[in-house]
């Protein structure tokens, strides 16, 4: 048992690696790609400065605190972006009969799946992610409590992506419902929880979790609280258990196809 | 199980769901509110088996089922029913134990990672496979000798000729030793020089290992040099399953006689003898030997007018064609 966990862990790497080297091909593109989306992130920053310098707390969050909200939105983005890019084409993946190439190989086929590419820019979002922590608060336990909440954050934003590609193993033309699904992670991420109210509140304990992916986090690093990572680690677990599930539920629907397709 | 058999396929069926829609826009807007599914039966109780080492064909026309067949076979499509055995194997239930046994190569499907070289895809491999280092080492050296991929070895693979792209393809399925290789359609658009040579090595492949193949090709010529038996299948149900040499002795009671003429001649159909192409000069007919001899055929055309002549086999290709053609 530990033999296959250590060797799907090898080949993963691998397939990280390869990826990345890939990325690398082209020097220019791959370090203005990072550099681009740390100004992207900064520039969003700005809106922040000018509103705080109207007002000292905006839905229950001061500036600081909207800081490491962004370090902790780019930095999930960052880990699924980067590890796991192929997940937000899973629809289109399993639509074109590209999953075929994984399930003749003797590994996990989820895995091999959504960690056979990378993207580099989501490496600009990681660093960036750091940035704004060490801008607030410069410790080893803030540094270690925010790298496992990115790595749950992360989790949990490719569990939710792994969920909504896993529709089209039941329906067609999902693509968009899971692009819109997974943008609205990362477009409600960045904004104060107290600003929003009611129903749309519900939402983000439920069907979009960025709660337990950001706003807990950031409460969690504030004011240190067990009961806060404990739901965060149980939340993590939770859902990335519902998306393999739900996936390979589907996988027996898999009709593949005979479109000509090239691994790139 | 038995021991011999590497292939065990019994009364295998798969049927897809296909939306229907009406033409048009109106069409689309019911479809929203009423859906109507066509059931199609892609493979339809399919029984067969293959020995091990053995080099088998299996063939039909496109829709038939092949790809369908060949997918649940290697694990990728659950079948609705009906028994599947590889190496003793169920790939519904031991999809990975299954896939150290088979090596895949889709012709139309790349496998490899087209930004890294030969060498990088098969020490890939060969982890996919839990290889150890040295393993991998002396595997690739041998797959590189029997396929000559040295000169490219380090070459992107997306800077090779398609030829030599598919070679590694085949090789890369091969790092591991499987038991049985499948091959759905190999020399898919490739020049008639480098079928060849993939023709050449499959079967040195087959000497050297005992690899058992199971081929699909619409490529008459893949099927001929390569297997010793052929299995057609259409409308997702087995049509023959027999020998080679036995399909083509069936064939052998019509020949073809293409004749060059000094002056043209009028011929009609006859029992027996029928026209395939009349152009004034150049006539070529078929001859069905239960009913009529070559050489009336030749009486018939006038020997003192035959400037130049040919007899031959009906090509399997047409062979093939009418069986497609009579479904049985």
């Amino acid at each position: 048992m530990l033999t296959v966990v250590k060797n799907q862990i090898k080949v993963t790497l691998l397939s990280i690696k390869y990826g990345l080297m890939r990325q690398m091909l082209n020097k220019t593109t791959f370090i203005t790609n990072i550099i681009f989306m740390l100004l992207n992130n900064a520039s969003f920053i700005l809106q922040w400065v000018i509103l705080y310098s109207l007002k000292d707390n905006i839905g229950g969050y001061t500036f600081k605190q909207v800081l490491l909200l962004w370090g902790f939105a780019a930095g999930t983005y960052g880990v699924s972006h980067f590890f796991f890019k192929r997940v937000f084409s899973l629809s289109d993946i399993i639509n074109t009969g590209k999953l075929d190439a994984s399930i003749i190989q003797p590994k996990n086929i989820l895995l091999s799946v959504i960690t056979s590419d990378v993207e580099a820019s989501a490496l600009g979002d990681l660093i960036y992610g750091y940035i704004m922590l060490f801008i607030c608060d410069i410790s080893i336990s803030s540094f270690l409590l925010f790298t496992l909440f990115i790595i749950c954050g992360g989790i949990i934003m490719t569990s939710i992506a792994i969920i909504y590609g896993s529709l089209a193993f039941w329906f067609n033309n999902t693509e968009m419902l899971a692009d819109t699904g997974n943008s609205l992670m990362v477009n409600f991420a960045t904004y104060p929880e107290g600003i929003f109210k009611g129903v749309v509140k519900t939402l983000f304990y439920t069907l979009i979790p960025i709660g337990f992916a950001n706003y807990i986090p950031v409460q969690v690093l504030n004011d240190f609280n067990v009961f806060g990572l404990l739901a965060v680690l149980g939340v993590t677990t939770l859902i990335l258990c519902m998306a393999i599930a739900i996936f390979y539920k589907g996988l027996k629907n898999y009709s593949s196809s005979n479109l000509m397709s090239a691994r790139i | 199980m038995n021991e011999e058999k590497a292939i065990r396929v019994k009364g295998l069926k798969k049927t897809f769901k296909i939306k229907l829609k009406e033409k048009g826009l109106i069409g689309s807007i019911k479809g929203m509110f009423k859906t109507k599914y066509k059931k199609i039966n892609a493979v339809n109780d399919i029984s067969f088996e293959v020995d091990k080492g053995e080099m088998i064909a299996f063939i039909g026309p496109n829709g038939a089922g092949k790809s369908t067949t060949i997918k649940m076979l290697t694990g990728i499509l659950y079948p609705d029913q009906g028994e599947i055995e590889v190496m003793g194997i169920d790939p519904r239930r031991k999809r990975k134990q299954l896939a150290y046994e088979i090596g895949t190569v889709f012709g139309q499907k790349e496998q490899l990672w087209m930004h890294l070289t030969p060498y990088d895809n098969f020490k890939f491999f060969g982890a996919i496979y839990d290889l150890d280092e040295r393993v991998v080492e002396k595997r690739i050296n041998e797959l590189v000798e029997l396929f000559e991929i040295s000169e490219f070895i380090n070459t992107p693979v997306r800077n090779l000729s398609l030829g030599q792209r598919i070679r590694c393809e085949i090789a890369a399925s091969l790092i591991h030793k499987p038991k049985i290789l499948f091959l759905d359609e190999p020399t898919i658009g490739l020049d008639p020089v480098v079928k060849e040579n993939i023709r050449t090595f499959i079967k040195r492949m087959n000497k050297e290992y005992k690899t058992t193949i199971f081929l699909t090709s619409h490529d008459v010529g893949d099927i001929e040099k390569l297997c010793k038996r052929i299995i057609i299948v259409n409308h997702g149900e087995i049509v023959l399953d027999d020998s080679m040499d036995n399909l083509k002795y069936h064939y052998l009671n019509k020949k073809i006689v293409e004749a060059k003429m000094k002056e043209k001649i009028n011929l009609d159909d006859e029992e027996g003898i029928t026209i395939l192409k009349d152009k004034g000069y150049n006539l070529k007919i078929e001859v069905d030997t239960t009913k009529r001899t070559v050489g009336d055929a030749i009486k018939l055309l006038d020997p003192d007018k035959i400037v130049d002549i040919n007899i031959s086999n009906v090509p399997l290709e047409n062979i093939i064609s009418d069986i497609y053609k009579s479904g049985n």
